[in-house]
């Protein structure tokens, strides 16, 4: 169980450094256009 | 503006312009439209061109555009764009709107609102699982689980749920209740009597409840807000098609100018195909525009030197014209329309929504009762931690999350179906007086009618053949872009037209085979015309004649035909016991003429903007709830002050931003079905909101007797939500194979407008 001690803390520490990458990557505009990525498939036809 | 009239980039290096476009990061953003890239091989060769002297490059292949931030002492904008021209990508750079910039900002900080909610929610439930199972850890390991809770919560509750407390803070600051304020309050007693607990080591925490209620919070306006903004990204991109420059003629001859450096008595040139960039005087004989933008009327005008030509038209001529600049900027009279438009919906009627209503009596309880079941706990000699039990477990089980999602989730749903049936909804609020309406006021012309000319009959009048003299009068418009032209376009004439000419006012003449010909209005004729009285009759066609050097040879009748979806409309109006009402610009015949075929007893004809405006408030006065349809900005007051507005999107970019509902696919065919969905929208909000408050009705009691415990409190406000989503997302069944859509009152609405759509 001591490994708790650790682990937790750990764990908080991660879940602090997702958000942080969560926030730089949507301000940063990486989820604008979420539904055009379907799009960027090569389009031979035109 | 093309690649052509633009070859002098030197412009874009003018700090005036650049003022305008949006700083970052020691940088200016800019971002520019390049029409020549079709593929994936063009968008890579865009970023090889650019990639060593711009920083935040992003090519956006879907809508052919390119976004860069570049540093003005380093690098020449000007350099740059010669470089995407020169590689055929045809860049033209789009006007910054500060409001578009603000947009994105907002919609990205929702999403990582929401995100960061939905994170923290699942986290804090990781860390409180010992406590759901009754798990006792050793105390130490337990205490370490708390703050860990209390840490991961923080920005869940905090930064995420920031909107709700300043939104509430707004509310109180103007003495009203509105649902932030219970969800506020909830969320700082939840918050901050667990942050209480753990420091104390001791009592149960309700981080859990207040993350995963901010969490589904969030979710549901992000939800709401991505379906509005899909319905608006549209027509912001309309917006930005307008020039950044002008052609001044200066003391060096013709120089490329920032619009924005232009100045009251400059002499402007402007192209052919061009808009014009500022109001002016025009210094040509004659010139044609087409002032569709701020008229809505498709004609196109014939000016004389010295009258005022107007910004925003288009230079629609064969040749280029000059223009003394009067009113730039601010000034011009699209600004001012657009200032009128602000007024207009400032003074727009508030649309209360039953939730509204509901919502100020509901919160004021929810707090009464909260207060009162700590107070009876407290009487009831139970401690301060026990009566804070209670409070809490009233403000969590009965906070108003059903009751806040019950509308929006039906809003959004409906918006989502009907913008599969064409109509994208850009204020959701009109969806509910939309379910209400007992008149429609319809512009005619673009509306009613199509935007263009047809011809509908052809008189040969000297004994040639019609094909024959419609064939010469094709060739002879060949090329041109005005409406009457345009009439013309679809009949095929292999005939070769040698000294082309168009008298701006009168017509065009040109030599075809050695024989002179001459279209265009008969008063203007150069010939002396005997007409047959049956041609003088007022029946709102327009009139010309083809002539050669002594003789009438055919009259053409052009028309602007009436939309062939309308009188089904109308008939489907009227069998809902919906009042029609034509208000045109237009003259009275043509007014009289489109009315007579749609039987509509109420017109008004040659209506200024102010007089439709009238009109409207009149009918509002006698208590009738108005649907206004219309196109351009000469509509768009009337379209502000409606109680729902509807727009055709080729109309002015201007009155579509303005209008509530914009009708896709250039149809009226979606109006009735627009108005059942709105119905259904209505029907699913009121059961949501019966249901919200019946849940609280029944466990209000439970929480206040104490019989509610967290876990169970939560969970129940969890499955009243997602019952209301459930019965919102029914409105918006799944499309069924044959492409018909599954739903109700939908299926009825189609049936008569599929009957009738053939006839005309």
């Amino acid at each position: 169980m001591a490994s708790l001690y650790l682990l937790i803390p750990l764990g908080v520490c991660v879940v602090f450094a997702a958000i942080a990458a969560f926030v730089w990557a949507s301000s940063n505009g990486q989820f604008d256009e979420i539904a055009a990525q379907a799009d960027r498939l090569p389009d031979d036809e035109r | 503006m093309t690649a052509a009239s633009t070859a002098n980039w030197a412009a874009f290096d003018r700090p005036e312009l650049q003022a305008g476009f949006a700083q970052a990061q020691g940088g200016c953003e800019v971002r520019v439209a390049l029409d020549g890239m079709h593929c994936a091989n063009c968008s890579a060769r865009a970023e090889r061109l650019l990639a060593a002297d711009v920083s935040a490059l992003r090519v956006n292949l879907v809508a052919r555009d390119i976004s860069f931030r570049f540093r003005p002492a380093q690098v020449r904008l000007s350099a740059l764009l010669q470089r995407l021209d020169e590689a055929g990508l045809q860049p033209r750079v789009l006007a910054h709107e500060a409001s578009a910039t603000r947009a994105i900002a907002q919609r990205r900080r929702a999403f990582a609102r929401a995100g960061v909610a939905t994170l923290c929610a699942m986290q804090v439930m990781m860390l409180a699982w010992p406590s759901y199972f009754g798990v006792q850890p050793q105390p130490p390991i337990e205490q370490l689980l708390r703050i860990a809770q209390a840490l991961v919560a923080t920005p869940g509750v905090v930064w995420a749920g920031w909107p709700f407390f300043s939104d509430a803070v707004r509310a109180l600051k103007a003495r009203s209740l509105d649902m932030n304020v219970p969800v506020a309050l909830a969320l700082a007693v939840a918050y901050g009597a667990s942050l209480w607990r753990v420091a104390h080591g001791a009592g149960a925490l309700y981080f859990d409840t207040a993350t995963m209620f901010v969490c589904l919070l969030t979710l549901g306006r992000l939800l709401e807000g991505r379906t509005r903004a899909r319905a608006v990204a549209h027509l912001r991109a309309l917006s930005e098609r307008r020039a950044l420059t002008a052609q001044r003629l200066g003391t060096q001859g013709l120089e490329t100018v920032p619009i924005n450096t232009l100045a009251r008595g400059d002499i402007l040139v402007v192209a052919p195909g061009d808009a014009l960039p500022a109001d002016g005087e025009l210094l040509d004989a004659r010139a044609e525009l087409d002032e569709s933008l701020l008229s809505g009327e498709a004609q196109a005008q014939l000016r004389a030197r010295g009258h005022a030509l107007l910004a925003g038209s288009i230079n629609v001529g064969a040749a280029p014209l000059q223009l003394r600049v009067s009113h730039c900027g601010g000034d011009t009279r699209l600004a001012q329309i657009t200032q009128l438009l602000d007024l207009a919906q400032t003074q727009k009627p508030r649309l209360q929504q039953l939730s509204d209503r509901i919502a100020g009596h509901f919160v004021a309880a929810i707090l009464l009762f909260a207060v009162i079941g700590l107070l009876l706990a407290l009487a009831r000699g139970a401690g301060l931690d026990a009566a804070l039990n209670i409070a809490l477990a009233v403000l969590v089980a009965s906070c108003p999350c059903a009751l806040s999602l019950a509308v929006p989730a039906a809003l959004a749903a409906a918006t989502d179906r009907l913008a599969r049936a064409g109509v994208l909804v850009a204020n959701a609020a009109a969806l509910g007086a939309l379910a209400r309406i007992d008149t429609v006021l319809f512009d005619k012309t673009g509306t009613l009618t199509r935007p263009s000319m047809r011809l509908r009959r052809t008189r040969a009048l000297a004994g040639l053949d019609v094909n024959r003299c419609q064939q010469i009068a094709a060739a002879l418009e060949r090329g041109y872009r005005h409406p009457i032209a345009a009439a013309f376009a679809g009949i095929a004439s292999g005939l070769v037209v040698r000294e082309a000419e168009q008298i701006a006012g009168a017509g065009v003449q040109g030599l075809i085979d050695g024989q002179r010909y001459w279209l265009g209005a008969a008063e203007q004729a150069p010939v002396a015309l005997q007409l047959p009285r049956e041609f003088q009759i007022a029946d709102g066609c327009t009139r010309i004649m083809l002539c050669d050097t002594h003789r009438a040879l055919a009259c053409f009748e052009l028309e602007s035909p009436l939309r062939s979806e309308a009188p089904a409309l109308i008939d489907e109006l009227h069998r809902r016991d919906i009042n029609c009402e034509i208000l045109s610009g237009d003259s009275h015949d043509a007014v009289s003429a489109v009315a007579r075929l749609l039987k509509i007893d109420q017109r008004a004809a040659r209506q200024t903007p102010e007089q439709k405006l009238q009109r409207l408030q009149a009918l509002q006065a006698q208590g009738r709830r108005v649907l206004a349809v219309g196109d351009g900005i000469n509509d768009a007051p009337l379209l502000s002050a409606a109680d729902v507005s509807a727009a055709l999107p080729q109309g002015a970019a201007l009155a579509q931003q303005r209008a509530d509902l914009l009708l896709l696919g250039d149809s009226l065919t979606a109006l009735p079905l627009a108005m059942d969905i709105a119905k259904t929208c209505n029907r699913r909000i009121r059961e949501n909101l019966a249901w919200a408050l019946g849940y609280n009705l029944v466990v209000l009691p439970l929480a206040m007797s104490g019989a509610l415990s967290p876990w169970l409190a939560a969970a129940g406000m969890s499955v009243s939500s997602l019952l209301v989503v459930g019965n919102a997302l029914r409105l918006a069944p799944a499309a069924r194979k044959d492409g018909s859509i599954v739903g109700e009152s939908v299926a009825v609405a189609k049936k008569p407008l599929g009957r009738l759509a053939g006839n005309v």
